[in-house]
């Protein structure tokens, strides 16, 4: 079965690809944060299913919380929605 | 065509619109905060294609670890045969840890900017720094 891990790559990366989109479309920054999570996730999926676990596992702490927490710290110190 | 080979076209297809839909947002966005989000968007990209050219395409790959503390030589050579690359892995673990660093700077100095300008969009601050007002 050399297919299966790539057919769950194709996968995750079309989610990926989906919630980029939602995440530059969206004019609130924070649901553009949760979007960008929910990309970040995936896409540790993709690293474990790659077979690096310890990518995925260290991806998995940095996409889920370093970043959002930064970012969001950013947006509590700044305005919450684009203009335009 | 096999289907490994249409679903590998189609796997790179998807990445690279990824990373394609990504440089759009930090170029053409204005918000610099989304600019960021999109930074960060286009680091997964590259380091998911960097760790794809370490991936193996036999029936069974292995993750890069021994099983056994003391190894004869059938699990050496099950190893060699079936194991993925390790050295992209450890080569994006380090790219990882820069991308916190650099986006924790970003953001310090965006929340700066707003300290100092009191807006985080790209032209109102081209405009200030041009000497009009907000």
């Amino acid at each position: 079965m050399i297919e299966f891990p790539l057919l769950l790559i194709a996968y995750f990366s079309t989610l990926g690809l989906v919630f980029t989109y939602f995440a530059l479309r969206d004019k609130d920054l924070i649901k553009a944060i949760i979007f960008s999570t929910i990309q970040s996730i995936s896409y540790a999926l993709i690293y474990g299913t790659l077979l690096a676990p310890d990518i995925l596992l260290v991806y998995l702490a940095v996409g889920f919380g370093i970043y959002p927490i930064l970012l969001l710290y950013a947006v509590s110190k700044t305005r919450r929605y684009e203009k335009k | 065509m096999s289907l490994t080979n249409i679903l590998l076209i189609y796997i790179y297809f998807i990445i690279f619109a990824t990373g394609g839909l990504a440089i759009y947002g930090i170029i053409s966005k204005n918000n610099l905060i989304k600019k960021i989000i999109a930074l960060t968007i286009f680091g997964d990209v590259v380091n998911s294609l960097i760790i794809f050219i370490g991936y193996r395409l036999v029936p069974k790959p292995l993750p890069p670890i021994l099983p056994s503390l003391n190894p004869d030589k059938a699990l050496y050579k099950l190893y060699v045969m079936s194991s993925v690359d390790p050295l992209p892995q450890a080569l994006v673990i380090t790219a990882i840890v820069i991308n916190v660093a650099v986006i924790a700077f970003l953001v310090f100095l965006v929340v700066r900017i707003y300290n100092s300008y009191g807006s985080i969009e790209y032209d109102e601050l081209i405009r200030i720094d041009r000497g009009g007002s907000t």
